[in-house]
């Protein structure tokens, strides 16, 4: 809404007010509310159709890939409609139990791997996150720098290193290899944002807590975590989702089909130069998005959260 | 030129990393190596079904020896390999392609299976020619596990509703040209005659075998631009009389994947495809299709050749090469088991299992083995292996192509420099 | 020696998981592939040691390798300051005063948790078609639209619309970053009857400068390295005619396809010191503009 429109308002309401000068102060006050309310419900409505607008963009591709999981075979390619001629339902069924290995299996892989790694992500991130961010110790720029650096590398380059490294281990075919990084800070970026956000708190919290005997190890869990749940949701969320579908690890370091995870077994339906099952894949890939848009729906609200909080400063 | 080990280049990096202790606790992994191997293919749903039970048979024949399966699609499957080379870790028994084969064979990454001739591997009923598609420098390094040969796949209906008839196995090129054009004009509107081969290596490499010409002879290039730009002349009168969909077209489903075919989504009556892709084609097809060879040059020398579709190979990692050479041999002899995988890989390569599995076919198999029968005279000898650096050409092929198509270079041009840009590729390589 | 002790404890204690994951698990890693770079590996046999005749190749006579970095620089200009722009602009909208909110939020999420997925591939394919959607809607305009991602002149386009329409984890990083900004501060404001847009700049932008600036710094870094979705849309190898040869495909595919990994580990080294550049330059010029509260250094 324009700034000007706002203003005449104001200035509209102004000349009403002292045009009448007998009616009493609660009738005011009351005008000015109901307009007030006028004008914010009008704005709600814009609001609501240009985010609509968009959403309707948004949902398209989801819409488009549930109306494949159920076409026939042939209607999936070079076909615009979103509406199945047939409907396949048996896609779900079949696709599920189409593996030598049971989707349930690969689900209960899945969710093992993700849970560690978000808790690993969590952890090991928020540690390193509040040494950068609120600590001082020698050589912190230095150390910080080479952090950031490891976000540069592209990941294809010290695939093969690793590979080796964790082969010497013993721990190829095992979850290891996909869970232990995490455990020691692996993910970067998760470190680069809580710094971002731990940055922000107000330091007085700190030097407050200090005054009362507080140890750093106190304040990262009394004062920091409690205030950056909107960060640490936020860090959560991502962290799940990446690692869901994370794809390359798993398949390098994952050889026996019962140790997959959902992104690998989606990959054993298609074939490129003969016969592929793309209705059963669509199928499974809808399911499949199915824990991440609900972890998302659940765990969102911890971002709301953060107002309440803000109230500190 | 000085050499580090990659072991002690390893060793280096663990111990400079202070993590000594952790490698001698974990290091000792223990793989029960004797008595277990692995197989590693890439496959989908209806091919890992049967090679799994494939591999239960084996293990009910042979107790107390493990057999791991292990599987991906094509694309990640060579990621994964590498990585696995790399890593000398590959599986005892691999998948291999015609591509990858000299890639792999040429970097000292398989072992020639020569010496295991009639002891745990029999190959007597194999054909000749079958075996020799996977010998390098005289040794064998791949088992043949199917055949294939290129085939043009066509549809029935349409072709019927055009009034076209013609001879699939003796067509020559002229005359695909008719009918195409015929096919286009007869069609209803965006139906087109056949799929633009411009960007298709494998057509082009008939194509110059035709003319007389090997795409390499010695580990060198050996076809001339001449030839490229008369192939390129040819499919831009297919295009532009519209026997052929319209260059935009062609280079947005430029994956070849089966799926984006026009054959398959309607756009067009005719593909090229291999022959081991006849059933899945018609899998996604409700009108009947018919099997033709590509069409050939009048005149001139075969251009289609039958190569084997896929190999298994034995690794350089393989630990226990008698057990491994025992799954292969019971693999493509073993009545039971190869009943089991049929004609997924392609044409068995041995006639005492191809006459086995005759009884059983399905109409789109049997499709394919009379194609196959059929096509036995009029196809050449299998052409000298590619020299390291093939699939980068072919990669470049499609490029230029791909630009030759869209017109942002002359066919003359286009040709001349794609032959200078393969023969710097395969220099690079080698 | 007590009081060095006292200084440093508490920070690398906290820092102990990520040193000890950085040098067992990175660093190892990365000097490995540095080291490769100054050889020729081709995965099988042992490096062999030719200085710095890779990166002479890649400087001197690869086309390719110049015609990568002029798509993944088109890309990164394009793209990053696009798909911000729609992020921040997003979660304003949505900061405030929105019921339903985290009905949008998930929807406006959606296509990033789709993410790089073989559905997104055929589906973009579909749509940007001769006859897909985008053509549909511009033939009511009058325009006959090519095939965007089987032209090599628009393909790279149809992969930046790509990245603005994935624009979910950007806009929850701000929209967490907006909720930590004290409402106070704008209720002031409105006692001020400072207008709409100046809030914004002094009082959205400053506060969200933090936010904004990791937002800047990774967005950049993930677009120099983008990799899965333009690998899958291209058919793995940057087609057609080049147009989406990424410098991460590029990479990939000497290295996993054409077994050179010496050359590949020295593109990769190319590419992180040209982020790296990017990132000292971000850095550097951040003492400028990004203020963090009460912070005195």
């Amino acid at each position: 809404m324009p700034d000007t429109t706002i203003a005449n308002h104001e200035l509209n309401l102004a000349s009403q007010s002292v045009e009448a000068k007998n009616t009493n102060a609660a009738e005011i006050s009351k005008q000015l509310r109901a307009n007030r309310h006028k004008r914010e419900s009008r704005q709600a409505l814009l609001k609501h159709l240009f985010l609509g607008f968009f959403a309707i963009l948004m949902l398209y591709p989801l819409l488009w890939m549930m109306a494949a999981s159920v076409k026939p075979e042939n209607e999936i390619f070079g076909n615009l409609s979103i509406w199945p001629s047939a409907f396949h339902w048996d896609n779900y069924a079949h696709g599920w139990n189409r593996m030598q290995v049971s989707f349930t299996t690969f689900y209960a892989n899945s969710f093992l791997v993700t849970i560690l790694s978000v808790i690993g992500n969590l952890i090991s991130c928020s540690f390193a996150a509040y040494a950068f961010a609120r600590l001082t110790f020698d050589l912190k720029k230095f150390w910080f720098a080479l952090m950031m650096m490891t976000l540069m590398i592209p990941y294809h380059v010290v695939l093969i290193p690793q590979y080796v490294l964790f082969l010497e281990l013993g721990w190829v075919d095992t979850y290891l290899p996909l869970v232990v990084p995490r455990f020691l800070a692996a993910d970067a970026f998760f470190i680069f944002l809580m710094v971002q956000f731990f940055r922000q708190l107000p330091r007085e919290l700190d030097e407050a807590a200090m005054i009362d005997g507080c140890s750093p190890y106190k304040i990262y869990w009394a004062i920091i975590m409690p205030l950056s749940l909107p960060a640490m949701a936020t860090a959560g969320i991502f962290s799940f989702i990446w690692v869901w579908e994370d794809f390359l690890a798993p398949l390098i370091y994952l050889n026996d089909m019962n140790n997959y995870t959902v992104p690998l077994a989606l990959r054993l339906f298609v074939d490129q130069d003969s016969q592929s099952a793309f209705g059963q894949m669509f199928a499974m890939s809808v399911l499949s998005l199915v824990p991440v848009i609900l972890v998302f729906v659940i765990f969102q609200k911890l971002i709301i959260k953060g107002i309440g909080m803000s109230g500190l400063k | 030129m000085k050499k580090i080990n990659r072991r002690q280049l390893l060793q280096g990096m663990v111990t400079g990393a202070g993590c000594v202790a952790a490698a001698s606790m974990f290091g000792s992994a223990a793989f029960a190596a004797d008595t277990r191997i692995r197989h590693f293919w890439w496959g989908n749903p209806s091919r890992d079904e049967r090679t799994y039970k494939v591999i239960d048979l084996f293990k009910n024949a042979n107790p107390g020896f493990d057999v791991a399966g292990e599987t991906i699609g094509w694309g990640d499957y060579w990621t994964k390999m590498a990585t696995q080379t790399a890593g000398k870790n590959m599986a005892d028994l691999v998948q291999m392609d015609y591509r990858f084969l000299f890639e792999y064979v040429h970097r000292g990454a398989l072992l020639p299976l020569d010496e295991y001739f009639g002891k745990t591997l029999h190959l007597e009923d194999f054909d000749k020619s079958a075996i020799a598609g996977g010998m390098v420098d005289g040794k064998l390094y791949a088992l043949n596990i199917g055949s294939n040969s290129q085939v043009m796949i066509y549809n029935k209906r349409l072709f019927a509703e055009a009034g076209i008839e013609f001879d699939p196995i003796k067509w020559n090129q002229a005359e695909q040209m008719d009918i195409a054009k015929k096919l286009s004009a007869s069609t209803p509107k965006g139906v087109h005659g056949i799929d633009d081969a411009t960007m298709n290596p494998i057509v082009w490499e008939a194509w110059t075998q035709q003319r007389g010409k090997t795409f390499y002879a010695d580990g060198k290039v050996q076809a001339v631009a001449a030839d490229l730009e008369s192939f390129w002349e040819y499919w831009k009168e297919m295009r532009e009389s519209g026997a052929a969909p319209s260059a935009d077209v062609s280079v947005a489903n430029l994956g070849f994947k089966m799926t984006e075919s026009g054959i398959v989504t309607g756009a067009t009556a005719m593909s090229q495809f291999w022959s081991n892709q006849i059933v899945g084609v018609q899998s996604l097809m409700k009108d009947e299709i018919g099997a033709a060879m590509l069409a050939h040059k009048k005149g001139g020398m075969p251009g289609q050749f039958i190569k084997p579709s896929m190999f298994m190979a034995l690794t350089r990692d393989t630990k226990n090469p008698e057990l491994a050479t025992k799954y292969m041999n019971a693999w493509v002899n073993d009545p039971a088991q190869t009943a089991i995988l049929g004609l997924e890989r392609g044409v068995p390569a041995s006639s005492k299992v191809r006459a086995a599995l005759e009884p059983n076919l399905t109409v789109s198999e049997k499709v394919s083995v009379d194609y196959f029968n059929a096509i036995q005279s009029s196809v050449g000898p299998l052409p000298p292996p590619p020299p390291k650096g093939a699939g980068e050409v072919n990669a470049a092929f499609i490029r230029m192509g791909t630009n030759v198509i869209l017109g942002r270079i002359s066919i003359k041009d286009g040709a001349a420099e794609f032959i200078d840009e393969a023969s710097s590729i395969v220099e690079r390589a080698s | 020696m007590r009081k060095f002790f006292v200084r440093n404890l508490p920070g690398y204690a906290f820092l102990t998981p990520w040193l000890l994951g950085f040098f067992l698990l990175a660093l190892g890693p990365m000097l490995i592939s540095l080291y490769l770079s100054f050889t020729k590996w081709d995965m099988v046999g042992d490096p062999q040691w030719v200085g710095l005749a890779q990166y002479e190749y890649m400087f001197l006579k690869d086309k390719r390798f110049w015609q990568s970095l002029d798509v993944t620089f088109t890309y990164v200009i394009l793209a990053v300051p696009a798909r911000l722009a729609f992020a921040l602009m997003i979660a304003i909208v949505l900061d405030k005063g929105i019921r339903k909110i985290g009905i949008y939020r998930a929807l406006y999420y959606l296509p990033s948790i789709l993410g790089a997925s073989i559905a997104i591939a055929i589906l973009w394919r579909e749509i940007f078609n001769i006859d897909g959607v985008v053509n549909a809607v511009l033939i009511n305009f009058g325009i006959q639209g090519p095939n965007w991602i089987g032209n090599p002149d628009t393909s790279l386009y149809t992969l930046v619309v790509l990245a603005m329409w994935q624009f979910g984890s950007p806009m929850l990083i701000f929209l967490a970053g907006l909720r930590n900004i004290p409402t106070e501060l704008y209720e002031a404001a409105e006692i001020d009857a400072a207008s709409k847009a100046k809030q914004f700049f002094s009082i959205t932008l400053p506060l969200l400068a933090p936010v904004l600036f990791f937002n800047i710094i990774l967005q950049t870094i993930e677009a120099f390295k983008t990799f899965s979705s333009a690998f899958i849309i291209s058919n793995g190898d940057g087609s057609p005619a080049d147009s989406l040869l990424f410098f991460t495909i590029y990479l990939f595919n000497e290295a996993f396809t054409y077994f050179r990994m010496g050359y590949a580990s020295a593109l990769a080294w190319t590419l992180l010191i040209i982020i790296g550049l990017f990132t000292a330059v971000s850095f550097y010029t951040s003492k400028y503009w990004v203020y963090y509260e009460n912070e005195r250094d």
